[in-house]
């Protein structure tokens, strides 16, 4: 499997968690190079390893086997910190229930990235007004977790996780919480987002929302099942 | 937005809970305050007053701090010679007996309903200064002159000029003593001034009339050195070695052993014990605030933020907690301490110008050290917590809870 350009390239990877019962393997012998820009979409039954798979790509979970490499380097064998700061300035997550920290305004949900990246406050208060513009939010800056739709609340999750320009969007069930109209507004960001040059792993049960990727991969039993071009 | 804000927005976001932890650590505080006030406050108000009677070493014949102690004789002697020292620079005699003020013999005008007699101390003087600071009105210097407190004052309702009548009781309780008229001459300050125990103080020959005849008797021998306390100390020791004589140093020693050890001990275990319930409290405060948010906490793990820092706003959580209960805590515990220093100067024996509760500068620092480190240690477990979250298994959980 060649590196080359790659974001992040999986040898086999695997991983087993230990159970009381036994060792449960969540995620056996996946290979998956994501290049820059790709749109990929993973689906799959609930617990055959999408989440598992995901949070191996995004390294805030380590393979029991197998390689995975960012950019060319070994995840493995990077110290927490070092994680951390990849994930910082490369990586940004979408999660199902936003986990926006609700004592904060939208604009400052979306600034605390680049402040934990150190980014100018000058600097960051630009690009957070650009990224909430980005996403359609401009008028609600100053609002809170609590005063926002769903919808507004993904959306200035998604401005959140692109803060700090990240090569690779993760996004785990973008749309599981929000009603069909409002998680078609948020594919359709997502879909922008891709379409302006950042890589994106999406895992779903949504057909349609798997269905705007270029590439599906269906897991099954922690494997990847199959792999179609969708578009 | 650096950890600091950022704890306190996380603090200020359940204002209930937060408000209920500041205050909990304020009366916490409060009581560390007061005890390691209480700790040194006997010790250093006794130096304090000590050292304002300008004396540096005191001379008894027994060792007996209290005045009921076993009297020196031949106290004209015992003076001269201790005077004629050349380490000493001055040198009185002091001899304490019990009297009783009758109220209504004076000649002075007295409301009605007034208490007819009241206990006091009559203190007699012999020697070229003396043990009071007379605020107002003069030194007395005739055979019935005297200065009374302030206190003897309000009770016996006599002012300068006025008459004051005393039956001494100068040995036996029993023995029943002609009255003597003697003349206030001057309202003072005795350092030694017991709480609800007035007193007067003149010449030692005010006192042998009261007492119906001379005794040259003293209970102390105060005197100040010209140079080495030390050095003093032991010429008057090596002069009389039948006496027991006693730097400033040495009484607050003796004191520090024995007296004051009780109060030192219960602060000491009172500081435990309060210290104690600020750390459970902090860490309960904590620990739920923390398991309440994992799921935040690990989405700030997985969008970058390291594993220091997400430890650090909740160390600073903590800190601010503790801070602020602590700042309150100074005026709570300063108020307690009032009160209760009021309470225990009723006990027996206490001079009134001695507090049980006395804050120096090193109390400060202590009080800020101790909650500093109640913060650092109250918040190690949730630390731990959030330090060895796991980011994925937490962000699965969320979602499946």
């Amino acid at each position: 499997m060649t590196t080359d350009g790659a974001i992040i390239s999986a040898c086999r990877v695997r991983r087993v968690f230990s159970m009381p019962a036994g060792p449960v393997t969540a995620v056996s012998e996946v290979s998956l190079t994501i290049a820059a820009g790709e749109h990929i979409a993973v689906r799959g039954p609930s617990g055959c390893g999408k989440s598992t798979l995901l949070h191996m790509l995004g390294c805030v979970d380590t393979p029991t086997g197998g390689t995975l490499l960012f950019e060319g380097r070994d995840v493995a064998t990077l110290s927490d910190r070092e994680r951390s700061l990849l994930r910082l300035r490369s990586i940004g997550f979408v999660f199902q229930r936003f986990f926006l920290l609700p004592m904060l305004s939208a604009a400052e949900n979306v600034e605390l990235p680049m402040s934990e990246a150190g980014v100018a406050a000058a600097e960051r208060r630009q690009r957070t007004r650009e990224l909430l513009d980005y996403v359609g939010l401009s008028a609600r800056a100053d609002h809170r977790p609590s005063q926002l739709s769903g919808g507004e609340m993904q959306r200035v999750a998604i401005a959140r996780a692109l803060a700090n320009r990240p090569r690779l969007l993760l996004a785990d069930e973008p749309t599981g919480e929000l009603d069909q109209a409002t998680g078609e507004h948020v594919a359709a960001l997502l879909d922008r987002v891709n379409a302006d040059g950042t890589a994106m792993v999406i895992v779903t049960h949504d057909h349609a929302l798997a269905g705007r990727a270029r590439r599906i991969l269906t897991m099954r039993d922690g494997r990847v099942e199959s792999e179609t071009a969708a578009r | 937005m650096t950890v600091l804000p950022f704890a306190w927005r996380s603090l200020v976001r359940q204002p209930a809970r937060t408000s209920l932890g500041v205050l909990g650590v304020a009366a916490v505080g409060a009581l560390l305050f007061d005890m390691l006030m209480l700790s040194d406050g006997l010790i250093v108000s006794m130096r304090d007053l000590l050292e304002r009677t300008g004396f540096d070493i005191r001379v008894t014949a027994s060792g007996d701090l209290r005045r009921a102690g076993d009297r020196m004789h031949d106290t004209s002697a015992t003076l001269d010679a201790i005077r004629r020292l050349p380490q000493v620079s001055t040198a009185l005699a002091i001899r304490f007996v019990e009297a009783e003020a009758d109220v209504h013999a004076s000649t002075n005008p007295v409301p009605e309903g007034a208490t007819g007699t009241i206990a006091l101390t009559l203190e007699g003087v012999q020697g070229d200064t003396r043990p009071w600071t007379v605020v107002t009105g003069r030194d007395p210097v005739g055979n019935q002159e005297v200065v009374v407190s302030q206190a003897l004052a309000d009770t016996a309702h006599v002012g300068l000029g006025a008459d004051l009548v005393v039956r001494a009781r100068c040995a036996a309780r029993d023995q029943v003593l002609p009255p003597a008229r003697l003349q206030v001459v001057g309202i003072a300050e005795f350092p030694f001034e017991l709480v609800g125990d007035p007193t007067a103080g003149g010449p030692m020959n005010v006192l042998d009339d009261a007492c119906a005849g001379p005794t040259d008797e003293a209970d102390v021998i105060l005197a100040s050195a010209r140079d080495d306390v030390d050095a003093t100390a032991a010429a008057v020791r090596d002069a009389h070695p039948q006496l027991n004589v006693a730097t400033n140093e040495q009484v607050l020693g003796r004191l520090q052993r024995n007296g004051f050890t009780y109060f030192r001990q219960i602060s000491a275990v009172l500081t435990v014990v309060t210290l104690a319930f600020a750390l459970l409290l902090i860490t309960v405060l904590l620990t739920v605030s923390v398991n309440q948010r994992l799921g935040e906490i690990a989405a700030l793990r997985a969008l970058g933020f390291s594993r220091g820092r997400v430890v650090a706003d909740v160390l600073c959580e903590s800190v601010l907690i503790v801070g602020l209960g602590g700042l309150i805590s100074l005026p709570l515990g300063a108020a307690l301490a009032r009160g209760l220093d009021s309470i225990l100067k009723t006990m027996p024996g206490i001079p009134g110008q001695m507090y049980f509760f006395v804050l120096e500068p090193a109390t400060l620092g202590q009080h800020g050290a101790l909650l500093t480190v109640t913060a650092v240690v109250a918040a190690l477990y949730p630390m731990q917590i959030v330090a060895r979250l796991p980011i994925a298994a937490t962000l699965r959980d969320e979602v499946l809870s």
